[in-house]
């Protein structure tokens, strides 16, 4: 089974999501703003249902490329952390976020305070 | 003895709130010499006018960054309706009344996970990701938020920067 998450290709920001086996490749770039919530939204809304879908076992989170993220998208991904932190453990996902901290400061807090939220759930990567 | 600062003020409109957070950062930057800084000024700008500008109700809003002495100062300001002004004061007061900022934007996020309206991050993450303090300045309908840190190094650049 593969994943089928449309691809996003908004003014700001942009995601795509690929999967090999069990493991799902989500990409993130551009701006997480006001302005892309409502199209991260949709893209996040069915990334997890597929991830399940599909048994994933891992879900790599690229944001190496994503410039900023505000509040608004940043509770995205926690809405999504809280959905997987409440699947049955056998359902449950690994979620492994690459981050580029020294290019993009604002990832160091932010990335560990969502580690923090689904400590079991999360690690963080960074290049 | 005068020091960096820049003001702004425009029609609410969240597509150039993106374009003063990265003005901010470079900005800054360039005149305190230290990227952490300037990234946690930009973060908390961004968030303060992205709430100005969503809760704006007439066609201003506008923010002020100034350093003086060792202290920084992020100020935006907006008009508002009763309601949210009662609001906003009501999340800043009970934010201010945890004194660990870390824990209070766990709480929050703990909060938030199963909401679906708005986040209700933004002001516990600047506090807690950028280490500032929040207050607040109310006249009638006026909204002025500030939220200040402390420099930990004296400015560099100063008269290049202005």
């Amino acid at each position: 089974m593969t994943i089928e998450v449309p691809k996003l290709s908004g003014s700001v920001i942009s995601a795509d999501a690929t999967s090999e086996e069990s493991i799902v490749r989500a990409r993130f770039s551009g701006t997480a703003d006001l302005e892309a919530k409502d199209d991260l939204q949709l893209f996040v809304s069915k990334l997890h249902p597929e991830s399940v879908r599909i048994s994933a076992k891992e879900v790599i989170v690229d944001f190496r490329e994503l410039e900023f993220m505000n509040s608004s998208c940043f509770k995205i991904f926690v809405n999504w952390l809280a959905q997987v932190r409440d699947l049955d453990a056998s359902k449950q996902y690994k979620i492994l976020i690459l981050s580029n901290p020294t290019q993009h400061l604002w990832q160091r807090r932010s990335l560990a305070a969502l580690a923090c939220f689904a400590v079991d759930l999360v690690k963080i990567e960074s290049t | 003895m005068e020091y960096p600062f820049f003001h702004v003020s425009f029609a609410p409109n969240v597509k150039l709130v993106s374009t003063v957070r990265r003005f901010t950062a470079e900005f800054y930057e360039r005149v305190l010499v230290d990227q952490e800084v300037s990234e946690k000024v930009a973060l908390a700008t961004h968030e303060l006018l992205e709430n100005a500008v969503a809760y704006s109700v007439d066609g201003e809003t506008g923010v002020r960054i100034e350093v003086v002495e060792d202290l920084l100062t992020i100020k935006t300001w907006n008009r508002a309706t009763p309601d949210r002004v009662q609001a906003l004061k009501a999340v800043i007061d009970q934010m201010n009344e945890e004194k660990d900022a870390d824990k209070y934007y766990q709480n929050m996020l703990e909060k938030t996970a199963y909401r679906t309206d708005g986040s209700g991050l933004g002001l516990a993450r600047i506090r807690a990701e950028a280490d500032m303090r929040i207050s607040y300045a109310i006249e009638t309908d006026r909204v002025c938020i500030e939220a200040t840190t402390s420099l930990n190094r004296p400015l560099h650049g100063r008269k290049g920067a202005q």
